[in-house]
């Protein structure tokens, strides 16, 4: 019974996952960079909302000045990208991305203090109780959103044809450009929005989770965890990820036996999903 | 905004290791020089301790000084980061440091133990977190501690809200397992209660919400936690989703802060916790001289600032005691045999003595949280008796 409960609270948190683990998949599939830095974008733009709703701002206006600040900050990322590593690995531009990440935190550590910060909680009335859990309309906006999140990108891609152009930038950027795509332009559009995403979702999350900085750019590993899951290519799998990440976490806080390797989870899903996907790779041959 | 404060600390940065760098260069053997080691920078900033411990030895020197000479004060800045921890101590025992006072540093104990037994120096700390601080003869810290802070907060759960059914929940930092075990087992003993849950497994990440529906499932009086801020806000966000709203919540030192008090003050729970010393937001009389002290001081008033005023003005009164040459030798002679010093901010008085391990500060008050401010629940300090 304390299982099924656990697994209850853990969805909310799973949706959480799955938020930031979508926003790292539509960066991933649309400009080709695996962001190590997306969750700490998210909570500089979150961070800033908190700063202006200190500094008396109306609630709207800094939740959308703190969605401008993640889309910016996020652009600034992607400049550097397409500015000097255009042509560059998925590797280096990895390495490149942990090195924003270390300095994000870092500055936002300064910025924002160590504290825990008062995040408005718009959607903190009970919403339901299951299984003996109250569940708020905060976990139910974070799934919901979590379901946009794997949908939208999903329609975009398959189904129109600014998704075809953007495929194509992706896949082939030189190429792209060659047929008068406008690559650069089209992809800071991308990590604009892709940052802005990442706000929202840490906006929303950031209550339920510790309220401080470091930890919600620690979001970022169980996020890689449930995109690793949709092998970087699925949405509706990396929302699974996500989900099942955040369930069995909640499951594992009240088994005995998996208590203290709650923690460590995302890197077991990270390493399970890493050894099946490439258990038909041979050793000897050239990646 | 926190910006002015920031400059402030940036500021006040300079400024110490202005004065630090500028007594490394003249004066040597006319001063008397005190080292500390504090995070001026980093995840772990506590420039208010030392900032509150200079002004002390500052109003000490203005006052004409130990027998005619100057207190020099070296703070410095370890950033957090056990390596720098043990390369700035090396730094301030080349300095020619007789004592350390102030210090208010995570790794401080544990990384710098071996040296200052092999140096033979002594630390009065004003913040003590690892069990090594309170298990060192060159060691003696003047706050609680978190481990006879959790038996004091155990003890006020059971002694004075009259709760039966007491749960704890810890995040074990790594090499304190065992002292937390000693600290929990000492209240069984003195309360004759059992926990009726005891999970020492927590973990730093994800939702805390599993933990609170354990904590409601085996019908718990009171709850323990023993974190920072940063899982105190959530952990009583989720207990308050999960409608745990007659269930007392114990917090250690950590959680007493401003900040926790503004983010969960609205939550309408019953929390209480542990303050180290007399509580920092109170007006009382005891905390007269050191509120004086750290705003002259210009620095934030926490109880680790308390820390460092306490250990400074301890300081400062066993140097005063001594008779002949300050010298490291007479330092530890001093603070060997030195006469416990009362201090109404203090449970107990503070004493180094000959020990081979060093607790002198033995209770705490316990404050409550009403409304988006704490406040002093119990004039008396709740103080854990030796068995």
């Amino acid at each position: 019974m304390l299982e099924l409960s656990a697994a209850v609270a853990g969805l909310a948190t799973g949706g959480a996952y799955a938020l930031i683990g979508l926003s790292v998949l539509l960066t991933y599939r649309l400009v080709a960079v695996v962001d190590f830095a997306q969750a700490s974008v998210g909570a500089f733009g979150a961070f800033s909302m908190v700063a202006l709703l200190d500094a008396d701002l109306a609630l709207p206006l800094a939740v959308l000045a703190g969605l401008v600040v993640g889309a910016l900050v996020h652009m600034g990322l992607g400049l550097v990208m397409v500015r000097w590593f255009a042509e560059a690995g998925e590797g280096v531009k990895a390495a490149v991305t942990i090195a924003v990440y270390l300095g994000l935190v870092a500055a936002g550590l300064r910025l924002f203090g160590t504290h825990p910060q008062a995040f408005p909680k718009p959607f903190d009335s009970p919403a339901a109780t299951v299984g003996g859990v109250v569940v708020t309309w905060t976990a139910v906006v974070t799934m919901l959103l979590a379901v946009l999140f794997a949908v939208l990108p999903t329609v975009l891609l398959g189904r129109t044809r600014t998704g075809l152009l953007l495929r194509a930038m992706s896949e082939r950027p030189t190429t792209a450009e060659l047929i008068g795509i406008r690559v650069p332009r089209l992809s800071l559009v991308v990590w604009g929005v892709a940052g802005a995403a990442s706000a929202l979702g840490i906006m929303i999350v950031a209550p339920t989770l510790a309220g401080d900085f470091g930890s919600q750019s620690m979001l970022v590993t169980p996020a890689l965890a449930a995109a690793l899951v949709g092998a970087f290519r699925s949405f509706t799998w990396t929302f699974v990820g996500g989900v099942g990440l955040g369930v069995l976490q909640g499951v594992a806080g009240v088994v005995e036996s998996l208590r203290q390797y709650r923690g460590v989870l995302p890197f077991v899903v990270i390493l399970a999903v890493l050894v099946w996907t490439r258990r038909r790779d041979r050793w000897d041959t050239a990646a | 905004m926190r910006t002015p404060l920031r400059l402030g600390a940036v500021l006040a940065t300079t400024v110490l290791t202005a004065s630090a760098l500028a007594g490394c260069g003249a004066g040597s053997g006319d001063t008397i020089k005190i080292g500390a080691i504090a995070g001026l920078t980093g995840t772990f900033i506590t420039e208010e301790v030392v900032k509150t411990a200079q002004r002390v030895f500052d109003d000490a020197n203005d006052a004409g000084g130990i027998n005619g000479k100057k207190i020099e004060y070296i703070v410095k800045d370890d950033a957090g980061n056990a390596e720098r921890t043990a390369q700035v101590a090396r730094e301030l025992l080349d300095a020619g440091v007789v004592a350390m006072a102030g210090s208010a540093s995570f790794t401080d104990c544990d990384v710098n133990d071996g040296l200052y037994r092999q140096q033979k120096i002594s630390s009065v700390m004003a913040v003590g977190a690892s069990p090594t601080c309170y298990a060192s003869p060159q060691i003696a810290p003047v706050n609680v501690g978190p481990f006879t802070l959790l038996t004091a907060v155990a003890l006020h759960a059971s002694q004075k809200l009259g709760d039966k059914r007491i749960c704890n929940f810890t995040v074990v930092l790594p090499g304190s397992e065992e002292a937390v075990k000693l600290a929990l087992d000492k209240w069984e003993r003195l309360s004759g209660l059992k926990l009726v849950i005891n999970d020492l497994t927590v973990q730093q990440s994800g939702d805390l919400t599993p933990y609170i529906l354990r904590a409601k499932e085996a019908d718990c009086d009171a709850v323990m936690f023993n974190t920072a801020e940063q899982m105190v806000v959530p952990w009583l966000q989720a207990a308050k989703t999960q409608k745990m709203d007659d269930v007392d919540f114990l917090l250690l030192a950590p959680a007493y802060t401003d900040s926790v008090a503004k983010a969960v003050g609205g939550l309408g729970l019953n929390v209480y916790a542990g303050s180290e010393f007399e509580p920092f937001t109170s007006d009382s009389l005891a905390n007269a001289k050191w509120r004086e002290t750290v705003t002259r001081a210009s620095a934030s008033p926490t109880a680790f600032s308390q820390g460092g005023y306490l250990s400074a003005k301890f300081m400062v009164e066993v140097l005063r005691s001594v008779k002949g040459e300050i010298t490291r030798d007479s330092v530890n002679e001093a603070l060997k045999t030195m006469t416990p010093i009362d201090d109404p901010m203090m449970a107990s008085p503070f004493v180094f003595g000959p020990g081979e391990a060093h607790a002198p500060n033995q209770g705490s008050k316990i404050v409550r949280l009403t409304g988006l401010k704490w406040a002093v629940v119990d004039d008396t300090f709740i103080t854990v008796p030796n068995d």
